[in-house]
């Protein structure tokens, strides 16, 4: 591309060559013979499969017939056939059927259909090719007439809301959808590594309930994907404020929407990481409460660190939850108080930001008074997924992620 | 020099891809079909003398109509036996007559299994010769053995 100019005139003869274009078009022309060929053979099958049919609809007219029963490939034995109405079919793989005339018929006219349909593909195969050959015969000729392609630079003329959007949004986005394609494909790894420790852990538990060392593996693994994530709700917190605010000028399109929600997809399996994590230490700390032993108290504070980093208001959660679902023995009231904080935060963003098409409507213990951001910006995702994007991704995460672990301490109980 | 031995390179190579190898598929289809019949003579002769040792006169069998539909079949007499003697005629033996038939039959077939034999090894060695001419154009060592990956 010049500068110059505004555009650029290529000759199509220097991009596709004449003879390049004709030979292409031969070999086409070539696959296109060869398609025609098994095309042939089908309809050969198709005609022989008709005469069996007639065949095997006019061996039951009498009792036997008289033929040459063929005795291997170059003898025969003047021989009759008897018990014409009484066919064996092969099904594949070496079973037979015994079937009458009419189920024979049966059978063979689903071989004829099954045979038609395949030239029907055949035929559309074919009918493309035709087309890619006369594209390719048809370039050939331009090209060796001499016809040139101008290509020139589409301008925008008008940059003055288009810029605006453009520039904040999808700038910031790009950035974000980079790194969050990168935090992505790592939390990804980690969630199977993950997936399978826990199949571990549970097939362990199982056979040894006193396993200690899986569940201490299973604290430590999961002490980073809290802290990435925290990193990514407050990323996403800030984004979401810059999008509301814009989302006051542009109400209907949004151009970075797409990318946006995929980030919301993400984060939401990072929102779903935290919550299946602390879920499992929750579960270890059961564990640890059958055992009770002196690793109970460790885990505990441990809980109750890591409680603690993600959120300042998730230790009193766990401490006014209790009493109120006093049902619960406390492993379960931990989860359960994670899920539950899910909503609350969702209200408490929602108060916040005011955004009412965002926050989903989950039912939420309306006990709780105060949240950080960064835990409401974790949860805000479930809830704007469960408006936004009803797919399946959103149903697992918010419906069968928290609930997992819970049948799994009663699993555990039993 | 340099072009007419580029040339002349080029047609010997011509002359392997285009009619010597073409040949030598042939000729090893053709060999293939003759093994087959050898195949089939050889069974039909295992097949005769197993009735005659079981003394069978007549038998069931199942006969493929096509498309692995089989019906039942009966021969009452088994002891003529209708065989292929090529060019679509068959002929009514009896057991002994067509165990005969059969090892005149399979000696012919011996015969151009040699023939056949032959036919591709003498082809095999024009290939080879051919390459050999081509490697001495080129001047390359004869320890570097290009026909190698021919067969």
């Amino acid at each position: 591309m010049e500068d110059a100019k505004k555009g650029t005139v290529t000759s199509l003869a220097s991009i596709f060559p004449a003879e390049e274009a004709q030979k292409a078009a031969k070999r086409v022309e070539d696959t296109i013979a060869e398609k025609e060929k098994e095309l042939d053979r089908l309809r050969g099958f198709i005609a022989d499969n008709n005469n069996l049919i007639n065949l095997v609809q006019k061996l039951p007219e009498e009792l036997h017939h008289d033929i040459m029963v063929p005795f291997g490939k170059a003898a025969f034995f003047p021989g009759r056939l008897i018990h014409t109405n009484e066919f064996l079919v092969l099904l594949g793989e070496g079973y037979y059927a015994e079937r009458t005339s009419k189920q024979t018929t049966e059978i063979l006219k689903r071989r004829g259909k099954s045979l038609d349909s395949q030239i029907n593909s055949l035929e559309a195969i074919i009918e493309d090719h035709k087309a890619e050959a006369s594209f390719f015969s048809a370039t050939a000729s331009e090209a060796a007439e001499g016809l040139v392609e101008i290509r020139e630079d589409y301008e925008e003329e008008n940059s003055g809301k288009g810029e605006f959007k453009s520039g904040i949004l999808t700038d910031a986005d790009k950035v974000k959808a980079t790194a969050d394609d990168e935090e992505f494909a790592r939390m990804m790894s980690r969630l199977d590594e993950l997936e399978k420790e826990e199949l571990a852990a549970e097939s362990g538990n199982h056979s040894d309930e006193n396993e200690e060392t899986t569940s201490d593996f299973d604290e430590i693994s999961y002490q980073k994907p809290i802290d990435i994530n925290l990193q990514n709700s407050e990323d996403t917190q800030q984004r979401i404020t810059l999008e509301q605010i814009n989302d006051k000028s542009i109400a209907t399109e949004f151009p970075g929407e797409c990318s946006y929600q995929e980030d919301i997809s993400d984060q939401l399996n990072f929102a779903s990481l935290a919550l299946q994590s602390q879920t499992r230490e929750g579960k270890s700390l059961a564990k640890n409460l059958k055992n009770l032993d002196a690793t109970s108290e460790k885990s505990t504070t441990h809980l109750e660190e890591k409680m603690v980093q993600p959120t300042t208001a998730s230790k009193s959660v766990v401490i006014q939850h209790q009493p109120s679902q006093p049902l619960f023995d406390r492993q379960k009231a931990s989860t359960s108080s994670i899920v539950e904080h899910a909503g609350y935060a969702q209200r408490n963003s929602k108060e916040k930001n005011s955004t009412s098409s965002q926050v989903g409507c989950r039912t939420s213990e309306p006990s709780f008074d105060s949240s950080k951001a960064f835990t409401g910006s974790i949860l805000e995702h479930a809830g704007n997924l469960q408006t936004r994007e009803k797919n399946s991704t959103s149903s697992q995460v918010t419906g069968s992620q928290p609930s997992k672990p819970v049948s799994r301490f009663r699993m555990q109980r039993r | 020099m340099d072009d007419s031995c580029q040339e002349k390179i080029q047609k010997y190579e011509e002359f392997v891809d285009r009619r010597l190898k073409p040949d030598l598929v042939r000729a090893i289809a053709e060999r293939d079909k003759v093994f087959e019949q050898q195949k089939v003579f050889s069974d039909l002769r295992r097949n005769i003398e197993n009735l005659e040792k079981n003394s069978v006169t007549s038998l069931k069998t199942m006969v493929n109509l096509g498309s692995e539909v089989y019906l039942q079949a009966e021969v009452p007499d088994t002891r003529r036996i209708f065989v292929d003697i090529g060019l679509g005629f068959h002929v009514e033996f009896t057991w002994s007559e067509a165990l005969n038939f059969i090892t005149q039959r399979e000696e012919k077939i011996k015969r151009q299994i040699e023939e056949y034999t032959q036919l591709i090894a003498s082809i095999k060695a024009q290939i080879k010769l051919v390459l050999e001419g081509i490697r001495e154009l080129l001047e390359l060592p004869a320890e570097k053995s290009l026909p190698q990956h021919i067969f």
